[in-house]
């Protein structure tokens, strides 16, 4: 069984990681040897995303992997499975991210019941708002299946907008780095740092980072800011460019330079 | 009851839904700016000084009231009630997309912004918005599907004319959906100094409704039209559907007038297989939540959004605007379909018989007008809207209707042996 997201925050690790993976990308079986190697590779945490045809929040990178695991006719039914079969090697908690309409069309109590049976410790629907029809059902059904939803954050929030979400809030909170789509970049907006530190003041839960990450030196840069980093379009550029050996050298420079840095 | 009134307006700004449809699915980074726009947009709706502006506008720049006018020749040939035309053809930039684009310009300017970004499918929403942007000296970018640009080159000509720049979107279907996403994403990443012009009434709350208020204006001049000519309320009223916003824009001043019968006509394509057509509403029609709303949308059985086809690709898209699948439900609306040929028959059949030239899109109703109208009485009246203009469609059309003469111009104006 996986362990738990309280027991990756609590570990002494300064920063954790969290990877990103496309179920199906380049095809179903590499993306579940991929979710292994970035495992073994010192990976804190892997968010799964299931391929949707339109991937609202996602760039480039992202949707074009969203587009070719489809066209190599991944299904979320088949990603449920990939995961379930490798969910006893994984030790580390893994999460689902994925569209509203692929969890509205299964049905909100399917996919959330299902989700947690294959073995996912929480889900991420960036474009299911928590004031808009069917967040209520959703998130009934968390706690019925002792699953967490991530709340996606970003700067230009509202603080009555940011209190009534963290009410809500559980597991960590994932903030973007940028007002923007996911993709590699450099450097981080002035408006995202002073973001984390608003949503520091309201909230003891754990905080994530993530969109726009390219290197190593700006995962550094998070140290004491937040506690994970987020990297998922620039895995997918190293993957395509130097496959899951590169991926994994990426992961274990960053582990490396977080432990320096401490 | 004045309390009453005022307490249910205040409200109705609020709901974002119609019905069960809708809504604000967006992640939680575009929230601000659709609340900043809502905000914005309830306030200045109430604004008598912004409507005037807008009035003066519709009527000294867009070319307002259109005209509504008695087609006799097509009345004659449907054998049934009389049939009237609503010429948004005759707007300027040739559709009815003019509406939606001068007032959010508007809005958009009031707001400060100083750049409009839009999606267009056949290019008429596009070249609105190109051209507002020329009027209040905004900077325009226009997201189009690749497929589009090449069926479409007419108005991808005169939008960059207009100072407008064209980014082609190479995505998915490379369609008017595509185009959605492509704009949204780049108004993610623009959020300040950017409005986005949405054109259909469909996508994440307020456009649906604000989209419908701009296009309402078609409706009401129908409205007042026709009781100055004939002292009474239309029997039928027929549009074009494609995210809706023509339709609902006729239909919205009707709504309450329960006998007025309102149909929709859906593109049907080249039948009824999968990708051939763009039927919401066809034999499963299945709900999702696509682009920031709540609706009926094209979808396989895992919620997969599926590609589409019509020959007018204003009609070209996977969703259908929320507060017609709402009126679908609620059965005040009737959607039919209309296939490519017979499209292009009325296509030729409006041209023959009134010389009017309409849009690929407007097409579709008229083919259904004719169908329909045996079925009413030669006292009964119906009143079809002519959404834009076909002067876009002359490389789809005359292919199909002039295949060899149109070849030839084509191969004469490529090897330079034309005459000027």
């Amino acid at each position: 069984m996986n362990g738990s997201i309280e027991e990756v925050f609590a570990k002494k690790k300064r920063l954790k990681i969290m990877t990103h993976v496309v179920a199906g990308y380049p095809d179903l079986e590499t993306s579940q040897n991929l979710i292994l190697a970035m495992a073994e590779a010192g990976a804190d945490m892997i968010e799964v995303q299931i391929p949707f045809t339109d991937p609202l929040a996602d760039g480039p990178t992202i949707m074009a992997a969203n587009h070719k695991a489809l066209q190599n006719g991944l299904t979320p039914k088949l990603c449920l499975k990939m995961i379930e079969e490798i969910r006893d090697e994984v030790k580390l908690p893994l999460l689902f991210m994925t569209y509203a309409n692929l969890a509205y069309t299964l049905g909100l109590e399917r996919f959330v019941s299902e989700s947690a049976a294959c073995g996912v410790s929480g889900l991420i629907i960036p474009d299911l708002p928590f004031d808009e029809r069917g967040y209520d059902d959703y998130y009934f059904w968390l706690k019925e299946c002792n699953l967490v939803g991530i709340q996606v954050l970003s700067a230009g929030l509202s603080l009555s907008r940011l209190k009534k979400i963290l009410k809500r809030a559980e597991g960590f909170i994932y903030i973007t780095l940028r007002v923007g789509v996911t993709g590699a970049r450099n450097g981080m907006e002035i408006k995202s740092v002073d973001f984390i530190d608003r949503v520091k003041a309201y909230t003891d839960l754990p905080l994530a980072a993530g969109f726009g990450i390219s290197s190593v030196e700006q995962i550094t840069n998070l140290i004491g800011k937040v506690d994970m980093a987020v990297v998922g379009s620039h895995l997918i550029n190293l993957f395509n460019s130097g496959g899951k050996e590169n991926v994994q050298n990426f992961i274990k420079e960053t582990n490396q330079a977080i432990e320096q840095v401490s | 009851m004045e309390q009453k009134r005022k307490k249910r307006s205040k409200t109705a700004g609020e709901n974002r839904y119609f019905g069960d449809y809708g809504g604000r699915y967006v992640p939680e980074m575009l929230v601000p700016a659709l609340e900043e726009l809502s905000g914005a947009y309830f306030h200045y709706r109430e604004s008598q000084e912004f409507q005037n502006e807008l009035e003066h506008l519709r009527k000294n720049y867009a070319g307002r009231p259109t005209p509504l006018y008695f087609a006799e020749n097509l009345t004659r040939l449907g054998r049934g009630c009389k049939i009237y035309l609503k010429l948004e053809s005759l707007c300027q930039t040739g559709a009815h997309k003019i509406n939606n684009a001068l007032g959010q310009a508007l809005l958009a300017r009031k707001m400060g912004k100083t750049c409009l970004v839009a999606e267009t499918g056949a290019g008429q929403h596009g070249l609105a918005t190109a051209a507002v942007a020329a009027r209040f000296g905004l900077k325009s970018r226009i997201f189009m599907g690749e497929v589009d640009i090449k069926r479409q080159y007419p108005n991808v000509f005169f939008m960059k004319t207009m100072g407008a720049e064209i980014v082609p979107v190479r995505d998915g279907t490379k369609t008017l959906k595509d185009a959605v996403n492509a704009a949204l994403k780049y108004w993610i990443e623009h959020l300040e100094d950017t409005h986005y012009l949405l054109g259909s009434a469909v996508g994440p709350f307020p456009y649906p409704l604000m989209v419908r208020d701009f296009q309402s204006v078609i409706g009401r001049e129908v409205k007042a039209q026709l009781r100055a000519y004939e002292n009474r309320l239309p029997d039928v009223l027929v549009a074009c559907v494609g995210g809706g916003s023509n339709s609902i824009g006729l239909f919205y001043p009707f709504l309450e007038d329960k006998n007025v019968k309102l149909y929709g006509v859906e593109a049907g394509g080249l039948g009824p297989g999968q990708g051939e057509n763009a039927r919401r509403l066809g034999e499963n029609p299945r709900k999702g939540i696509v682009q920031g709303y709540k609706s009926y949308f094209i979808l396989d059985d895992e919620g997969q959004v599926q590609p589409t086809h019509s020959i007018s690709a204003g009609l070209d898209y996977a969703g259908l605007g929320p507060e017609l699948a709402y009126l679908h439900d609620a059965g005040r609306i009737c959607f039919d379909q209309v296939t490519d040929v017979e499209a292009l028959t009325a296509f030729k059949t409006l041209c023959q018989t009134e010389g009017i030239i309409p849009a690929l899109e407007s097409a579709h109703a008229v083919a259904y007008a004719l169908k329909i109208a045996v079925e009413f009485s030669g006292r009964q009246i119906m009143v079809v809207n002519i959404s834009g203009r076909g002067d876009k469609d002359l490389f789809v059309a005359a292919k199909e209707l002039d295949g060899e003469g149109w070849l030839r111009f084509l191969k004469e104006e490529a090897n330079g042996e034309r005459i000027n």
